[in-house]
């Protein structure tokens, strides 16, 4: 308690020493030095505003257990190390990636977000989206039958969230685990998201009368749904998350996060 | 033996397993451990059980939430290793010397661990020795407490676990006792106190905790000075280890942990160290609630006599962040949003339970700066409030009911609650608003037991024009539902609403009924009606209705309750808790909320607006 008290003293005559000083000084320098305060406010905040326009970042989004932690792993360290268990928090990570590293010049990070798939946690993802410059929706393609409903109307709630259609934030539905013999290929994995989410757009639409959340709807009405009547890019790609397989999504993440 | 030992981070990167260990698991634990426990605001409770075809296995663990680590331990639940929350304490304090965010490989603490393991392993095996070895006095105390324990637990099994598992335990713990007491006198007693403590240990790992505090004090004779006067008396310290080291064979072992350390610390300081760990926990935290206590004190100080210290030192702390949170540093504001909880109607265990899962999440986690402990407490409780309201399932009924379309079946729905929650009310109102969304609807009167329920069903049924599937009164309501499903699938339609007698949760004979019911027809969604006024009731009503339809169904996987329907919703202004206490303790979700006279009052949960109105 003394401690504080000499300290409170101490403050008060320093503050008392600082008025003084300030009243001596003459007005024009007082100005001038307002003024450079005020403009480098302003342009550390223009700087701010700018960086923003240009995001690098990329959402690693998708069911639980379809390998996004193990992918986000491969593009920051190029191994999977021991494995995986389920997230409970957001993996975040601004680096080059694991690939790249090797190249010669000045490289642009990527801010790589891994946001947990369990259905608790996808509140988390809204935090991510605003600022993200691609989607990486990851599909287990070996267990794809099974998750399908799931994964689709998970697909389907970011596709219509009001953050991704505004912007434009391109899609990538990367099918994972294709180096085991069983997996699904990419294109029956599209062909049945396709599916399924021309019947969740027959019953989300009945359903929007009563719930407010969607406030866009997929695709053209009347027509069967396909990922290219969205007005975002949604492209589909393979990798392995287990092998290190990963060029294409590296490609995807350089298409908008140029180097 | 330990199956599997495992460090990750919360993001989900395994750091370290142990490979001696490599047993391949069965199944998979660990996720199913976050998912449904660790993720659910269950890490609270102290252990996890683990079943799967051909492994029964329990789990424990351990936060390091300034770093966020999660370190696991999985054995076998035949097996009651006492050493595992020991180990997994050392564990976390070892790794966290060396963890480095950066680092994703710790081969090099295979050594530690192996060192770890073993003086828990010894240590454990001390206890058990030093048990019947210690003085009569301090026997006879400590068996008092175990007794007590057991006895409570005794109580509580009364009412719960099956006697099968049980057996199985008793001769694992005989066993172990078997061999660690030489003196046959004394075993005797011993098997007795152990019998009991058994019996605690079975009903949950709390009281494992307890016990090993237990057993703490009966190995330390001065244990009780200590908590007191928070000062240390080395002297007697060193002394009584002495002592305890000579009886021990494994002097040599314990000793071989010095290097392991390599803090190059005084010999004697590491030592005290080693054996004095609860102590010195005791000692800090009893030096930081008389610190917090001082803070309050000051605080409310400011308040009254708005001292400039107190503001001072209160600006100051807040702007230099405050150092590891502490459980007592979380106690007070814990203990005012229970409170506030608990006036919003959250049954009152839940938000017990609650609040020490948002304690055991911020323990140890830094106070970043410009916040007070209260709204990190707030925030965090915020994000579990929210975590916990987001539904788990799909709550897209219309989607099902497509789906079960194409399959050509009929979706059945169940209505289950206890009497007068408007059961048939918010019936009619489902049934309304899939009308309304081109569904054909029929509705089965099976409250075969209230007079005047089947014609106050027919009267909504000639309001909305849907047909009605009814048999007068006293018919078995099992079978009717079962002839109202042929009918549906006979004349096409989509969607049957089963509605059922009104019962409360402690009536075996009607709840025997409902089991038949939903077993014999196998419905797609068990929809639990409760009114949002019930308070402490939510807990027991819902739990009593899952165990029941648990307990008295035939099939291996039992159908449970898939949805919880919330009605009176426009009564209760604020108190929104029973939303709150209902989804937490049967982790379904709110799939309809009704909230008001008319057919067209039936609305969606909104999450947000709950979350806000329950901290508000």
């Amino acid at each position: 308690m003394d401690e504080l008290e000499q300290w409170r003293i101490q403050l008060q005559q320093w503050s008392r020493q600082g008025a003084e000083w300030f009243h001596q000084m003459p007005e024009t320098q007082l100005y001038a030095a307002i003024a450079v305060v005020f403009v480098t406010t302003f342009f550390l905040l223009s700087i701010r505003l700018f960086k923003r326009t240009k995001s690098n970042t990329v959402v690693l989004t998708g069911l639980s257990g379809s390998g996004k932690t193990t992918l986000f792993y491969q593009l920051q360290d190029g191994s999977s190390h021991l494995g995986t268990v389920t997230s409970m928090d957001p993996n975040e990570g601004t680096f080059v990636l694991h690939s790249e590293i090797a190249k010669k010049g000045k490289i642009k990070p990527v801010h790589v977000v891994d946001v947990p798939g369990h259905s608790r946690l996808r509140p988390k993802l809204d935090e991510f989206l605003p600022q993200a410059a691609g989607i990486v929706f990851v599909v287990d393609a070996l267990e794809f039958l099974p998750n399908c409903r799931a994964a689709s109307e998970y697909l389907y709630d970011i596709l219509t969230k009001s953050s991704v259609v505004k912007k434009k934030i391109p899609v990538l539905i990367l099918c994972n685990k294709t180096d085991k013999v069983t997996a699904h290929t990419k294109e029956f994995i599209r062909k049945q998201l396709e599916k399924e989410i021309e019947k969740f757009r027959a019953s989300r639409s009945a359903i929007s009368a009563a719930d407010v959340v969607n406030e866009f709807t997929l695709g053209v009405p009347g027509e069967a749904f396909g990922f290219s009547q969205c007005h975002n890019k949604v492209t589909v790609a393979d990798a392995s998350g287990l092998t290190g397989e990963i060029s294409q999504l590296e490609e995807f993440i350089r298409e908008y996060v140029k180097p | 033996m330990l199956e599997q030992l495992l460090i990750f981070t919360r993001g989900g990167l395994i750091l370290w397993t142990c490979k001696e260990l490599g047993n391949a698991l069965k199944g998979s634990p660990i996720d199913t451990l976050i998912r449904s426990c660790l993720l659910e605001e269950r890490s609270g409770a102290a252990s996890y059980n683990y079943d799967a075809p051909g492994a029964a296995y329990t789990l424990k663990w351990t936060f390091h939430n300034e770093l966020g680590l999660v370190f696991v331990a999985v054995y076998q639940r035949i097996l009651h290793l006492l050493y595992v929350d020991d180990l997994l304490a050392m564990l976390k304090r070892e790794f966290s010397v060396i963890y480095d965010p950066k680092r994703t490989a710790y081969d090099d603490f295979d050594e530690t661990f192996r060192q770890l393991r073993m003086e828990a392993e010894a240590r454990a095996e001390e206890l058990k020795k030093s048990k019947p070895v210690a003085k009569p006095v301090n026997n006879s105390k400590k068996q008092g407490q175990v007794q007590k324990v057991g006895f409570e637990g005794g109580n509580k099994k009364k009412g719960g676990s099956g006697p099968g598992s049980d057996g199985g335990d008793g001769n694992g713990r005989k066993m172990e006792n078997g061999h660690a007491n030489g003196n046959t006198d004394e075993t005797k007693v011993a098997l007795v106190a152990n019998g009991k403590e058994n019996a605690s240990s079975n009903i949950g790992a709390f009281d494992v905790n307890k016990l090993q505090k237990l057993r703490a004090k009966g190995g330390k004779k001065t244990d009780t000075v200590v908590n007191k006067g928070s000062k240390v008396d080395p002297n007697k310290k060193i002394t009584k280890k002495n002592r305890v080291w000579d009886v021990s064979p494994t002097e040599s072992k314990l000793d071989f942990t010095d290097p392991a350390d390599q803090n190059g610390d005084e010999n004697a300081v590491i030592v005290a160290a080693d054996e004095g760990e609860s102590m010195m926990d005791k000692e800090e935290i009893v030096s930081s609630e008389s610190e917090t206590e001082e803070d309050e004190e000051m605080e409310k100080d400011s308040k009254m006599e708005t001292k400039k210290k107190g503001w001072f030192s209160a600006m100051f702390q807040s702007i230099a962040g405050k150092a590891n949170l502490e459980k007592a540093d979380l106690e007070p504001a814990l203990k005012a949003l229970k409170d506030r909880l608990m006036t919003k109607n959250v049954a009152e265990e839940i938000a017990e339970k609650l609040c020490e899962s948002v304690a055991a999440s911020l323990e140890g986690k830094k106070l970043a700066s410009f916040t007070r402990v209260s709204s990190t407490v707030q925030a965090a409780m915020e994000e579990a409030l929210v975590r916990i309201l987001t539904p788990r399932r799909s709550i897209d009924i219309l989607r099902d009911v497509h789906a079960a379309k194409e399959q050509r079946k009929p979706y059945v729905v169940v209505f289950v609650g206890v009497n007068g929650v408007g059961k048939s009310t918010n019936l009619a109102k489902v049934a309304y608003w899939l009308l309304q969304h081109n569904v054909s609807v029929m509705m089965a009167a099976c409250d075969t037991f209230r007079s005047g329920a089947v014609e106050q069903l027919r009267t909504h049924a000639r309001r909305l024009q849907i047909p009605i599937f009814e048999k007068g009164y006293e018919k078995d309501p099992a079978i009717v539902a079962k002839e109202a499903i042929q009918e549906a699938t006979r004349n096409g339609s989509d969607v049957v609403l089963v509605d059922t007698a009104g019962r409360m949760q402690d009536n075996e004979p009607l709840m025997r009924a409902l089991s038949k019911l939903v077993n014999l027809n196998n419905p797609d969604l068990v929809l639990f009606v409760g009114e949002a006024l019930v308070g402490n009731d939510a807990v027991d009503q819902l739990s009593k209705f899952n165990q029941k339809l648990a307990d008295l169904s035939t099939s291996p996987k039992p159908q449970l309750i898939d949805g919880i329907l919330l009605t009176k919703f426009d009564t209760i202004d604020d108190k929104v808790g029973a939303a709150l206490s209902m989804v937490y303790i049967s982790g379904a979700p709110v799939m309809f909320v009704g909230c008001g006279q008319s057919y067209t009052d039936l609305k969606k949960l909104n999450v947000k607006s709950i979350v806000k109105t329950l901290l508000k």
